[in-house]
């Protein structure tokens, strides 16, 4: 299979889950609120897009791990001639292995997104435990120093001269779970960090409920 | 662990760690079993590393890749492959000077250009291409270019190389293909301590001999050792 078109089923549930992460998600799944009653409440829907989200970042760490796998069988994967091309930058020696560790960067990739996919796991299920805000602040500094990671390796590309698609995903996957830890901590801070119903809570007269529907 | 001995949520962060440990687990276990990865590197079983730039072969300067030498799908009792020797040298280096002589008979031998009297290439082994990576050392006087390296190629022209003519140097034209490394990054993704520095790769692109490994053996005896049980 092209893989470029491979990429879209990475590309496509990041999309979605970003999107279950702002109020575009609220009008997108209305139509589906009676099925699915958990979507009626931002911070499942939230938490479920974050998690998806994460999920996708594990996902293409391991390709790219197969990736660079695969050109160190002497295959090829993903290599042309234009500036896409990720067997050119993963195959890389001088940069594909992170500097004095040696672990290749999909395999800090797939341990990164793994302890994020514990982290919003954990927070999805037990949203009101005590830990919950300190996991969601953990997650934001960890997606945080992601981005000096995503600096360096975009300076790797940029003295490449060539991209990684795959990379450039999972780096997108990174920002877009940091903005969804950032959410989640204004959500906590705001005090929308519950499970009331958003017609409910619109309203001004209406009092929280004190019963957590899980 | 006592926070997950007592807390009463500890039984959702337990589970939660193992489901992750699990997709982890699976995840690394798909690896395993659809492939086979091989060390990137200079050390001999390494995969070489790629091996890029403009290239002079006689009659002008075109790209080069090492790809296109290699036979990714080579077994090895194919004979019909080419293998490859890779020769890291600065022209302005005395001892790559006085060992262009040497190269230039290896070349010719392992490149079948050297014949028998009825024709047939001297060397029975299969083809082995010879590259040079022409690189330009740190060091003061070894400033080089492109010029000089086709003059050091071509035994011809004004250039000096080690203080002497290039078209001095001994042997006789070099008929393979020199990259121009002046910028040393091949150098550098080839972790070259000094020049000279030989590799012989198979036609699969994996390191089989490398100088550094192997100080008291010249690359024509790697040669005749690896290709043993190829040659007709």
């Amino acid at each position: 299979m092209n893989p470029n078109l491979l990429l879209t089923f990475y590309i496509v549930p990041m999309v979605v889950g970003l999107l279950f992460m702002t109020p575009i998600g609220a009008s997108m799944t209305r139509s589906l609120t009676d099925r699915y009653s958990w979507m009626k409440h931002e911070r499942r829907r939230h938490m479920f897009g974050l998690n998806l989200v994460v999920f996708v970042g594990f996902a293409i760490s391991v390709h790219t791990t197969w990736i660079g796998n695969k050109i160190s069988e002497g295959g090829s994967v993903c290599a042309s001639a234009s500036l896409f091309s990720c067997d050119d930058v993963i195959g890389n020696p001088l940069y594909n292995t992170v500097p004095f560790i040696g672990l290749s960067w999909g395999l800090l990739g797939m341990l990164a997104f793994g302890g994020l996919f514990f982290l919003t796991r954990s927070v999805g299920k037990e949203p009101d435990a005590l830990w919950a805000e300190s996991y969601l602040n953990l997650g934001f500094y960890l997606t945080a120093s992601g981005l000096l990671v995503i600096a360096l390796l975009i300076s790797y590309e940029i003295e490449m001269q060539k991209i990684c698609q795959y990379c450039t995903t999972a780096h997108a996957a990174n920002i877009v779970a940091l903005f969804g830890f950032w959410k989640a901590r204004q959500m906590h801070e705001n005090g929308t960090w519950n499970d009331r119903d958003e017609e409910t809570a619109a309203s001004p007269t209406s009092k929280p409920s004190s019963v957590k529907v899980r | 662990m006592n926070a997950l001995k007592n807390d009463t949520a500890a039984d959702v962060r337990s589970d939660i760690a193992i489901q992750v440990g699990a997709l982890f687990f699976v995840a690394l276990i798909l690896l395993a079993f659809t492939t086979d990865p091989v060390a990137t590197g200079t050390r001999e079983g390494d995969r070489a590393p790629a091996l890029e730039g403009k290239a002079y072969n006689g009659s002008g300067w075109t790209d080069f890749d090492l790809n296109d030498y290699l036979t990714p799908d080579w077994v090895s009792n194919d004979s019909s492959a080419a293998w490859v020797v890779v020769d890291f040298m600065d022209t302005d280096c005395p001892y790559c000077v006085r060992a262009a002589g040497d190269v230039y008979q290896y070349s010719n031998y392992f490149m079948k250009y050297a014949r028998e009297d009825n024709g047939e290439p001297s060397w029975r082994g299969p083809l082995v291409h010879f590259i040079g990576s022409a690189t330009q050392l740190d060091i003061a006087g070894h400033e080089s270019s492109q010029q000089e390296i086709e003059d050091f190629r071509d035994r011809s022209g004004d250039s000096e190389c080690a203080g002497s003519p290039c078209s001095g140097r001994d042997g006789a034209v070099h008929q393979f293909t020199y990259i121009d490394d002046l910028d040393q990054d091949n150098m550098k993704s080839w972790k070259i301590g000094g020049t000279p520095t030989y590799f012989l790769l198979q036609p699969d692109g994996i390191v089989a001999w490398a100088s550094s490994e192997n100080p008291g053996e010249t690359v024509s005896d790697a040669i005749f050792r690896l290709t043993e049980e190829l040659i007709e």
